[in-house]
């Protein structure tokens, strides 16, 4: 069956065509060549007798045989009829030619391959060996005629069969040979010998040219000569078989052994053509299993492949032993002495396992070492930027600790300033009453607005828009803080305890809200303070000009009382004018001009002077000579705040309609614009004025429009009256100029309040506690600016914190309620949270304490800053 | 607007995530808020942070309600456009727990809002196109089996080869056979142009500045170990800013091409290095375009002109460095081109190959006919429009330029025309290894006429794991906060890059180029020479490409 198999594929092949034998002049010369190089007398002669035998059935033709060839029955059939035609059975001329087949007394057969001067095809030379063996042919002489693969597939009996191959063998001698053929070659061979070779012995007298026994994987292959080029290629070992063996006696070509998997090459290096490199121009590449032996120098190998070695002892006993048969067949015994005459003649190459390969080095030198020995020492120590760079030249990681962290966090707290504090024009610092109240310190927390305002009740309490609490972060939860209700509970409260007495004397000149601020703060610092008021009472315009309605009088009666137990010196009914101005300059070191805007302004229009200011019925209402405007239709020029105290007014004096009008949108706003409203006014924008006809009761606009207008009062803002300053005293545009610290342009002379420009309330308490500040170290002889701080940005406050809540006003819980905008709330939730355990709270006494980073462990990651309720972390680039 | 009374503003003019080009992806459940990520991430997208769950519930047979509420510590991304998420993955690399990710919105509108101040978008990185390139699509088709010698890569040796430098034809080399033997004929008092024979991947310019020390160095070590160890003769160009000096006077400069730019920087220090040097350099590159951003110049911001960049550019610390899109000097091809090679030349003493580079553009083919009949000019470099940049107006970069294979081409083709495709060498650029086909996409070039290829971004990559992509990913090479530490000056950055690995990255490399330009050019049957301008062995599945690039269509 499985002989069957194979013949069909043989026919296979036969069928497609008849691949030439390549009869190369190589094959002749390296003939030659042998028998003249490879072996020096005495042992010449029995290696030039065969060439001889080999030159002569090259040149002389033998001639053509006589008989037809007898074809196999099996075979004969399978061939297509025309190309057996074409094949030359038969002698065409009349000298008798030689018989293809001869057999012979003893047995043997001598098979020519070249009949009557034609060349048997390679085809029918198969055929002819192939029968010859079925029939019983042992022994067979093949005079051939560069047929191919002659003596191959002879498929393995009990005994040898053995073939001697004369004349020029084609390629791939014994190709596919099996074991139990023996193959000699009497002379050389073309390429190809024991081309996969499953155990066939070839024997070669001669040469072997390129490639001999490519992919051979048992057998023997015995060379008398030289290898050609890509010898003993992919040759490879079969487990279950011994493996190949190739003998070379003298050198092999280039590229020998490559990709060679198995096997062992002997290369005995005997008279070789290059005697400085046996083994050929980069031998081994690819090779990945089987031993190569070899005798001589050699020019390199795959390094990367395999490695060379010496022989061991198991190696040399193999050697010995296999080298004997080896010369035997190719009859050069004789060098048996010479070829193991030591074992440090020989050196192996074999092949990297896998593993070995693994673990080489892929590189020369590694990198580091390279630095060193090679670009170092040509550049300089630490590469070619050492010499300008100061750091350490070391790696850091991604995530690093201590000064090598991007960002670093850093305890901020009370740096910015909270909403509430910066939203409010006197800096009253909330946060810090509710911080007290937290504490327990109720008392403490209600009377620390003292020190910021005269007027808490009254101002906080009352009649302040509230800014502080517009800006309260806690209104973006539920609600603000009751600052205001706060404030009022101060009312009660009495003045704090004055610093002792400096003997720094300062005069204030007005007794409204602004002066009163500049005068209680430099008091309570202990310095001597006279204030000059022209009126009759302080208070100013809260007093004079602000509906009693809006604020109850008590109130500002009690904080006004509160003030003068402060031991300011008062002049009231004082108007200070230009002589006064110049004792008063005289004996102070310093001025502070507070004396509020009361001159009302008026823009002229035709009937403009039947017009009443604002200013004048305001204080005529406080005075309590209010005008009866009993069902009169009142218009008020100027929809600002004091527009609507106007209309508040108007009201209660019986108006029954009020219409504040204005030439841009309102600038009224808070409660007094609620209260108006409440009370029915109405508010028309943009109206401009044209003139007012008294008789018609009629205010015109000019857009063409009127309105009816029994009385009308102009509200438009009014102008302090400054000519009692000299003129080193600028007044620009009748307002007085001061800096932002208050100072005029004489150095002992500040501005506070409605004076320097028109504002609230809370805005001339502002300015006078500055200008208090500002004074105060001016007369220390150490002037500076009061620190200003920036407000904390809404988002670093983390309202999530809380929830929200349907509370009434409690002050106690208004300590909680409060989020501590910028300001440490002590709650150790940045200790907490930090992964790297590098925040500690550290108690400094007296209920004072901070929080501090250990920068060793800190990586800089922004929790303590993202975290953090009161936005007091903040995170700063580390440079 | 003022906001209306009584009411506080939230999220008016806020953008969401949704918006941005990269949406971080963070799990709660994994995350154990260790801060590493925020601690790491460049742009600070993304921040610790406080959420408030909270839940009302119900408990037995009737409405009896209670509430539940936790404040938990969450890490949130930032929606401001300049703080916005680039997808750099810092946060992911360092993560522990895997926790945290940042996920590429394909329809994010960020270019809608990156152009704060009314200044356009600016950043680093290369032209956002993940498309197959024209570089990826070409096919090597004409395989050698049985035809022609097909060779094998593996077993047999061959080099990889190309010559930079203008070649001369046999017949006007001024040769003559003495004893047998050619020599130069100095009687001919002919000039012969200086040539090198290089790696035909070079690592093209970048300079010190706008790279790191550590990047800067890695590359010139590897390249350095390259030639002494592997024998492999790559080359590098400096880039525009100078060469450290103590390289300028190493024997390992002849490895290292030097440009000059429009800004001039470093270039007194390398003149005052003259005297000193103990090698010429391979070659000086006239940097007349970036492929990137073409007619966008450089700026190197002052915050990055420390020390270091200020001695070796030799100028004072912390000022801005501008190097303007246009040499100022120059007024026509002829007049600029031509003094500009006669200056460098000269300082070299006309040993050195002195070649310009420009931006992939229609023009090219003007400049290449000036320079083909300008004997000293020793190559022309095109640099294509998907070249990549450390800082570029963002729509120069996207926008802006010309894709390098097919002005290769009809450069290549022009000088076929005159006969002088062997003599002018030509050197291509911008998008190599795009999607990491180093040797496929340089393989391409050289078979559509290029001698020499040139890259940036991919030895980034590779070498040093730039996190930059197509999609937009990181780009902050502008910014100074590269998360690697490739393009920063920064040493809290760049010390997280190992000049050993870069250097040893870069070896590895070009040794695989090597091996992979072989695994090419051996099945095509070439091995002695370069296959330049060997169109007939490619193919492309696009028949317009194919006919614009005189290759043949295959599908």
């Amino acid at each position: 069956m499985r002989a069957k198999t194979i013949k069909k594929k043989v026919e296979v092949k036969n069928k497609k065509s008849e691949v030439k034998a390549k009869k190369t002049t190589t094959a002749k010369t390296t003939a030659k060549a042998t028998a003249k190089k490879a072996a020096p007398k005495p042992a010449a002669k029995p290696a030039a007798k065969k060439a001889a035998v080999v030159q002569s059935a090259i040149k002389k033709p033998a001639p053509a045989p006589a008989v037809r060839i007898p074809q196999m029955k099996g075979v004969a059939l399978s061939h297509p009829a025309g190309k057996a035609k074409k094949t030359p059975m038969v002698a065409a001329s009349a000298p008798k030619p030689l018989p293809a087949i001869e057999k012979r007394q003893d047995g043997s057969v001598l098979v020519r391959g070249l009949v009557g001067g034609q060349r048997t095809p390679s085809r029918i030379l198969e055929e002819q060996i192939q029968q010859l063996v079925q029939e019983g042919a042992r022994n067979l002489t093949i005079v051939a005629d560069g047929q191919h693969g002659i003596g191959g597939r002879i498929w393995p009996r009990s005994e040898k069969v053995q073939i001697t191959i004369e004349g020029p063998a084609g390629q791939r001698v014994g190709s596919m040979g099996f074991d139990g053929t023996e193959i000699v070659v009497r002379g050389s061979a073309s390429d190809d010998v024991g081309w996969i070779n499953c155990g066939a012995k070839i024997t070669v007298l001669g040469d072997v040219t390129n490639g001999a026994f490519n992919a051979a994987a048992q057998g023997i292959l015995y060379v008398q000569g030289s290898g050609g080029a890509r010898c003993d290629t992919m040759t490879k070992r079969n487990p279950r078989f011994d493996p190949p063996q190739s003998w070379y006696f003298r050198n092999v070509g280039d590229s020998f052994a490559e990709f060679k998997a198995g096997g062992i090459a002997v290369v005995c290096g005997v008279n070789p053509r290059n005697p400085e490199n046996i083994l050929g121009y980069r031998p081994c590449v690819g090779m990945v299993g089987g031993t190569i032996y070899f005798r001589g120098k050699i020019e390199g190998y795959s390094e990367r492949d395999v490695k060379l070695l010496d022989l061991s002892e198991t190696d040399w006993e193999w050697l010995t032993t296999n080298m004997k048969p080896y010369l035997e067949a190719i009859d050069r015994t004789e060098y048996y002495g010479e070829l193991t005459r030591s074992i440090d003649d020989w050196k192996k190459l074999v092949a990297y396992t896998p593993q070995e390969k693994a673990q080489k080095k892929k590189y020369q030198i590694d990198i580091k070492n390279f630095r060193k020995v090679a670009w170092e020492k040509e550049v300089g120590q630490g590469g070619i930027f050492a010499e300008f760079l100061d750091h350490d030249l070391t790696l850091l990681p991604y995530v690093t600790t201590g000064k090598d962290r991007r960002n670093v966090p850093v305890w901020a707290n009370d740096k910015y300033a909270p909403p509430c504090a910066a939203g409010c024009p006197s800096h009253i610092p909330s946060h810090k009453r509710a911080t007290l109240i937290r504490e327990g310190k109720l008392a403490e927390a209600i009377s620390l607005v003292l020190q910021y305002s005269p007027l808490p009740a009254t101002v906080c309490g009352t009649i302040c828009p509230n800014l502080c609490m517009q800006s309260c972060t806690r209104g973006r939860l539920d609600a603000p803080l009751a600052i205001d209700k706060l404030g009022k509970l101060a009312l009660d409260i009495p003045a704090p305890r004055k610093a002792d007495p400096t003997g720094h004397k300062v005069a204030v000149i007005g007794g409204g809200p602004g002066g009163m601020s500049a005068a209680w703060q430099l008091a309570l610092k202990g310095h001597t303070v006279s204030l000059y008021e022209a009126s009759a009472k302080l208070g100013g315009k809260i007093e004079m000009c602000i509906p009693h309605e809006r604020l109850p009088q008590e109130i500002l009666q009690k904080e006004i009382s509160r003030f003068t137990e402060l031991g300011v010196k008062l002049h009231l009914n004082t108007r200070v004018d230009q002589k006064l101005f110049e004792e008063i300059y005289r004996n102070n070191e310093i001025v502070i001009v507070a004396i509020g805007a009361h001159q009302p302004r008026k823009i002229a229009f035709p009937g403009s002077d039947q017009i009443t200011s604002a200013y004048d019925f305001l204080r005529s209402v406080n005075m309590g000579s209010a005008p009866d405007l009993k069902d009169k239709k009142v218009v008020v020029i100027g929809a600002g705040n004091v527009g609507m105290d106007v209309a508040i007014e108007a009201y209660n004096c019986g108006a029954s309609q009020v219409t504040a009008v204005d030439i841009q949108k309102p600038a009224a706003f808070g409660k007094e614009m609620q209260a108006a409203t409440a009370k029915g006014a109405q508010i028309l924008y943009p109206k401009f004025t044209e003139r007012f006809d008294p008789a018609a009761k009629k205010l015109y606009f000019k857009d063409g429009s009127s309105i009816d207008a029994d009385v009308v009062f102009m509200s438009i803002g009014d102008v302090p009256v400054l000519d009692f300053l000299p003129p080193d005293v600028h007044v620009e545009k009748g307002w007085l100029q001061v800096s932002d610290l208050g100072q005029t342009s004489d150095v002992k002379v500040y501005g506070v309040g409605d004076a320097t420009g028109l504002g609230l309330v809370t805005h001339a308490i502002g300015q006078g506690a500055l200008v208090a500040d500002v004074v105060h170290y001016q007369m220390a002889h150490a002037p500076r600016a009061p620190e200003v701080k920036q407000q904390i940005a809404y988002e670093r406050i983390k309202t999530q914190y809380y929830e929200a809540c349907k509370l009434e006003f409690e002050p106690n819980a208004e300590g909680n309620r409060c989020m501590s905008c910028a300001s440490c709330r002590d709650c150790r939730m940045c200790e907490n949270t930090c992964y790297e355990q590098a925040i500690s709270r550290v108690d400094l006494g007296n209920g004072r304490f901070e929080y501090v980073v250990d920068e060793n462990k800190c990586i800089g990651c922004g929790f303590c800053a993202g975290i953090c309720p009161c936005g007091v972390w903040e995170m700063v680039e580390n440079v | 607007m003022e906001p209306a009374a009584g009411v506080t503003l939230d999220n008016n003019h806020r953008l969401t995530p949704k918006e941005l080009q990269y949406i971080i992806r963070w799990n709660s459940d994994r995350c154990k808020r260790c801060g590493r990520c925020t601690a790491a991430c460049p742009v600070k997208a993304i921040e610790p942070t406080v959420r408030v769950q909270r839940m009302t519930f119900s408990e037995g047979p009737i409405p009896k309600p209670g509430a539940q509420r936790r404040v938990v510590h969450a890490i949130s991304q930032v929606t401001d456009p300049e703080r916005a998420c680039v997808g750099c993955a810092t946060c992911t690399l360092v993560c522990p727990n895997e926790a945290i990710e940042p996920e590429l919105n394909e329809r994010n509108k960020l270019l809608h809002y990156k152009n704060k101040g009314g200044d356009g978008y600016k950043r680093g990185g290369r032209r956002n196109d993940p498309s197959i390139s024209v570089l990826d699509r070409l096919k090597f088709t004409r395989i050698s089996m049985l035809t022609d010698p097909a060779l094998d890569a593996g077993r047999h040796e061959f080099r990889v080869r190309s010559l930079l430098g203008r070649v001369l034809p046999p017949e006007e080399l001024p040769l003559k056979a003495v004893d047998g033997k050619l020599i130069v004929d100095s009687a001919a008092d002919k000039f012969i142009p200086p040539v090198r024979e290089i790696f035909p991947i070079m690592i093209g310019s970048m300079s010190v500045g706008a790279l790191s020390p550590p990047m800067w160095e890695g590359l010139a070590m590897g390249v350095a170990y390259l030639n002494e160890v592997e024998g492999l003769p790559v080359v590098m160009a400096s880039g525009e800013g100078g060469m450290p000096p103590r390289l300028l006077r190493s024997r390992y400069l002849k490895y290292f091409i030097i440009q000059i730019a429009s800004g001039y920087f470093g270039w007194d220090e390398i003149v005052r290095a003259l005297p000193h040097m103990v090698e010429d350099p391979a070659a000086i590159e006239i940097k007349y375009g970036q492929g990137a951003k073409p007619g966008d110049g450089g700026l190197l911001m002052a915050q990055k002109v420390l020390k270091l960049i200020s001695g070796i550019r030799g100028v004072p610390q912390f000022v801005d460095l501008a190097s303007p899109p246009t040499h100022q000097t120059k007024y026509s091809i002829e007049e600029a081109v031509a003094k500009m090679i006669q200056s460098m030349s000269m300082a070299w003493g006309f040993r050195v190959p002195v070649y310009p580079k420009i931006s992939g553009t229609k023009t090219a083919r003007a400049v290449l006919n000036n320079l083909a009949r300008n004997p000293y000019a020793a190559a022309l470099s095109i640099d294509g429009e998907d070249g990549g940049t450390g800082a570029a107006y963002n729509v120069s970069m996207d926008k802006m330029g010309h894709p390098i294979a097919s002005n290769l081409r009809e450069c290549y083709l022009d000088l076929v025309k005159q006969g002088k495709q062997n003599e002018l060498p030509l050197i291509a650029a911008g998008g190599v290894g795009k999607r990491g086909n180093l040797a496929a996409n340089a393989a391409a070039l050289i078979m559509l006429g290029a001698s020499v290829v040139s890259i940036g971004k991919y030895i980034m990559q590779a070498a040093a794991d730039c996190f930059g992509d197509e999609h937009n990913r990181c780009n902050l090479c502008n910014t100074g906060k590269c998360p690697r530490g490739i393009t920063t000056q920064d040493p809290k950055l760049y010390r997280r890059l190992d000049a050993d690995k870069v250097a040893l990255r870069t070896v590895e490399v070009f040794k695989a180029a090597n091996v992979e330009l072989k695994k090419i050019f051996a099945p095509m049957g070439r091995s002695t020479e370069l296959p330049i301008g060997m169109s007939d062995g490619l193919s492309i599945d696009d028949k317009a490409m194919a006919e614009r690039l005189g290759i043949t269509y295959a599908c």
